[in-house]
């Protein structure tokens, strides 16, 4: 398992550097120079190659061929994945701030917002599915199925314009925008959770309904145990591996913010600073969050097949 | 524990924790709590003059720093009258001197930055300290061009700073800026400069205290220590900034004059009052504009910008207000923005630029005007932007000296287009082989909706005359590198005016400033250059202005750009704002505003 859990942490290494290769070819090879964009309309050729020499652009890509091969990594990709690996983010072209500190600034708020998202959806998402799983067949379940289906059918955009201006603007239950206090995050969380319930519902009572159908529910059955003891006490453990996978895969999630509901409510999050930076093409900003998500992800991945492990005994890593 | 129990713990806690904090006070900023300005602000990059190169980092430093001098609120034509200095300064008969004198007694606002906490006199050497910061290229400011290549010794300060590496010494003399005494500056030039007046109103010459700078270091753009009306309160970047009166403000009042007509529309009601008029000033971060909407509707907000997807639903079909929106007491007003869109031709370009052949010269200028007329600039500014755009006569925008009402010389004329086209040697567009005319235009924004539409626009009104245009979509960088570059054949451009100065556009054809400088066009005339040399170091004067409408002429002749459209900017406001006036340069306003008690 030691072993396993090593070769997983290693695949860290290519996987992100895979990710941000593909980042800097859209946002440095694709998108050009930035110096362009941070010296402006009235600058000047010295200016423009003064930036451009101060931060890096003018040099190579992705190998220093002018000076091989003592500095053949002096070039833009190597460095930049050499400040990422050492946790330093750069500055921002646009705020000119530290990205460091707009990713601990913005942390914050997202969590505010997909932490109780999170569990709600998970606590809702479980619980109807099992009570759709109990009375599998009867109009409960049918009518589970047909709200799932319509809630997933809409997208989460209608959801945040009818909220905002039912629930806010016209009948004022809830304020409209801001991060003022947790009564802010009513709303979205409330949005958050009406759109992405469906297809949790949809997820987990698929999950249910295979474990029930398994030959060690008739044999309980048989045995006389109740449907309410089947249910909560051996198809809800044995269906543990899927929804663990779904639970832990979308832990980084929660870090890298929910941009629709942070832009639209105004919560100061890392989502709504993500869509900020790709409109803004602000690249050390894009670089660093996608830096971040991709060593989240593949690390929640890994957690992922150790938590396997503890939900099934029979299950050994190699 | 089992897995049930977990979950049902947890969500509970949540749902508990939410509903427990929600019993705290409700906070709200709604404008009638207090008298407060409630409006929307945006992406703005932090207090630091020497970056307010946009809009909204203009406006939000105009709130807590200021300047030599400022536009006067109420007059037209937009004019400097005096705000940090005495009074105007003295130029010398050469216009190569300016000495300003430093009105007395002005203080920063208290801040941990001086010593005691107390803020200290502003004196003018805290002008030099600030003029050199925008030089220093260390700070990467896209205002030097306010005084480099003006002021006298600024290019040779430019380049000895740039090559210190480390902390730049402020101390080391600059020629054409001198603080004689603690309340005289004199601003020494290279050459006559009148738009130097002009550039001292701009969020650039804003004046900073060096024990701000030195104390916050680069923490220095969230911690504005200025003279302006207000303090900042707090400032959550990416949602909300709060500014307050600031207490120790230096009495200024508003204005007792102003245009004919600003008396009867009340704009004088204030008049002698001490500024500012509001208390508190909040401004919201809101990117999307369904919940501007949402925000103004319920009175969040004193005023909205009209998006082009609910243009329709504000405005009814005459271009007035909506009766929805008329019986909440809302009011709409349509301002001319000094801004002119324009698509220019590379005139180093070998099929639509200029050429030392005068018969293939010819031909070169007809197929531009072939261009011009081709394209039906009024149903573009109709379906493309709702008519939230004035189709463009001159290249100077209206309200600016220059500008004249002539009709353009190249009104879309779809026969028009295909005889010139024919004269310049591609009848039906094609050349004499037979082959189709291959254009390539580049415009910015790629993957925008708006940038998506201009281009089949385009594309498709080339077409109608044979014409094969590509339209490139770029990134904004990638955009200005060909720009700058001079890697283009023809490109989208606009460009907002800085300085109510036509001079401001007319740099924009002179030959010296071919790329990579700003004359993008790469347009070369000696005749013009001539001219423009000669109003560089001209008054405002008639005689200034009929060259400013003689260069402007000559551009259109050579047909260097396809004139498109000025952008109008279409707003509400809410029954309870008051003292508004459309401004040009509205940066430092809000001290004039007034919100009515509702």
């Amino acid at each position: 398992m030691v072993a396993y859990i090593i070769r997983r942490l290693l695949s860290v290494i290519p996987i992100t550097i895979g990710v941000i290769l593909i980042t800097f070819f859209v946002f440095r090879v694709v998108g050009g120079n930035p110096a362009y964009r941070i010296a402006g309309k009235n600058a000047t050729p010295a200016r423009i190659a003064q930036i451009s020499h101060e931060r890096g652009y003018d040099k190579p890509l992705f190998v220093n061929f002018h000076e091989f091969p003592r500095h053949v990594f002096d070039a833009q990709f190597p460095q930049l994945v050499w400040h990422l690996v050492r946790f330093d983010f750069g500055q921002s072209i646009v705020t000119k701030e530290r990205v460091s500190t707009m990713l601990r600034e913005g942390a914050g708020p997202s969590l505010c917002v997909t932490t109780p998202l999170f569990l709600i959806e998970l606590f809702l998402g479980v619980g109807l599915a099992l009570l759709a799983a109990y009375y599998r067949n009867t109009w409960i379940d049918r009518g589970l199925v047909l709200l799932s289906v319509m809630g997933m059918s809409i997208s989460s955009l209608v959801y945040i314009m009818l909220a905002q201006y039912w629930l806010a603007s016209v009948w004022r239950l809830f304020p409209v925008w801001g991060f003022e206090s947790p009564c802010y995050l009513i709303l979205p969380v409330l949005v958050g959770v009406i759109a992405g319930v469906g297809g949790e519902l949809r997820f987990y009572r698929t999950v249910m309904l295979d474990e029930m159908y398994q030959d060690y529910v008739r044999t309980a059955r048989a045995k006389g145990v109740s449907s309410r003891t089947i249910l909560f006490r051996h198809v809800l453990r044995n269906a543990l591996i899927p929804i663990l996978t779904n639970v832990i895969i979308a832990i980084p999630f929660l870090y890298t913010g929910a941009l629709l509901l942070e832009n639209f409510f105004g919560i100061p999050g890392l989502g709504r600073l993500t869509v900020m930076a790709l409109f803004n093409f602000d690249d050390d900003v894009v670089f660093a969050t996608t830096f971040i998500g991709s060593i989240l992800f593949v690390l929640f991945n890994a957690l992922t097949d150790i938590a396997y492990t503890w939900a099934d005994p029979r299950i050994r890593l190699k | 524990m089992p897995l049930s129990r977990l979950l049902v713990l947890l969500s509970a806690g949540a749902i508990i924790a939410t509903a427990v904090s929600c019993g705290r006070v409700f906070t709200s900023d709604s404008a009638d709590e207090r008298n407060t300005l409630c409006r929307v602000g945006g992406d703005f990059k932090g207090f630091d003059p020497v970056d307010a190169v946009d809009v909204e980092s203009a406006r939000e430093v105009s709130y807590v720093y200021e300047g030599l001098l400022e536009y006067a609120y109420l007059e037209r034509p937009y004019r400097p009258v005096p705000r940090l200095a005495e009074a105007m300064p003295d130029v010398s008969v050469d216009g190569l001197t300016y000495t300003f004198t430093i009105k007395p007694g002005i203080h920063f606002i208290d801040d941990p930055c001086f010593p005691g906490g107390k803020g200290r006199e502003m004196v003018a050497a805290d002008f030099v300290y600030s003029f050199k910061r925008v030089l220093d290229p260390h700070l990467e400011s896209q205002g030097d061009w306010v005084f480099a290549g003006h002021v006298l010794g600024a290019d040779d300060w430019v380049k000895q700073i740039g090559a210190i590496k480390g902390p730049v010494d402020y101390s080391a003399p600059l020629a054409g800026f001198q603080a004689t005494d603690n309340y005289t500056l004199q601003i020494r030039l290279a050459k006559p400069y009148p738009q130097l007046l002009y550039v001292l109103t701009m969020s650039y010459a804003f004046v900073v205290p060096h024990e701000a700078v030195e104390f916050y270091g680069d923490q220095f753009r969230r911690h504005p220590v200025g003279t302006g009306p207000f303090r900042l309160k707090s400032w959550r970047p990416n949602y909300r900034i709060e500014y307050e009166r600031n207490p120790t403000f230096s009495g200024q009042t508003y204005p007792d004059t102003g245009e004919p007509g600003d008396r009867a529309a009340g704009l004088l009601a204030d008049a002698g009052k001490p500024l500012p008029l509001v208390d508190r000033v909040v401004e919201y971060d809101i990117r999307e504009f369904y919940t501007v909407w949402q925000m103004f509707l319920g009175g969040r907000i004193f005023t909205s910008l009209i998006n082009k997807d609910y243009f329709e639903k504000a405005i009814s079909s005459d271009l007035s207000l909506s009766p929805e929106l008329v019986k909440r007491g809302i009011r709409l007003y349509k301002i001319p923005t000094l801004d002119t869109e324009y698509l220019g031709f590379n005139m180093l370009d070998p099929v639509v630029g200029a050429s030392s052949d005068a018969v293939i010269n010819e031909h070169h200028k007809k197929l531009r005007q072939a261009f011009a007329s081709a394209i039906d600039v009024k149903t573009f500014v109709a379906v493309i932007f709702n008519n939230r755009y004035m189709p463009a006569n001159s290249l100077i925008p209206p309200g600016v000296a220059g500008h004249t009402d002539k009709p353009y010389a190249y009104e879309y004329n779809l026969e028009r287009a295909k005889q010139l086209l024919a004269e310049a040697g591609y009848p039906g567009g094609r050349d004499e082989h037979g082959n189709p005319l291959r254009l390539t235009m580049i415009l910015p924004g790629s993957g925008s909706t708006d940038a998506r539409q201009e281009a089949d626009f385009y594309e498709e009104a080339l077409r109608a005359v044979g014409v094969e245009l590509v339209v490139q979509q770029l990134s904004f960088a990638e955009y200005l590198r060909r720009e700058h570059d001079g890697e283009t054949q023809v490109f989208w451009a606009g460009w907002v005016i800085d300085y109510p100065d036509a001079q401001n556009f007319l740099q924009l054809f002179y030959g010296p400033n071919k790329c990579p400088g700003i004359n993008a066009s790469n347009y070369q005339n000696p005749e013009f250059d001539r001219l423009y040399e000669r109003i560089l170091t001209m008054a405002d004067s008639p005689e200034r202005t009929a060259l400013y409408e003689q260069m402007a002429d000559m551009t259109t002749a050579d047909c260097v750009w396809v004139l498109m459209a000025y952008p109008l900017e279409y707003g509400l406001f809410q029954p309870w704002f008051q003292n508004y006036k459309p401004h040009g340069f509205p940066y430092p306003n809000g001290k004039f505003y007034r919100v009515k008690p509702h």
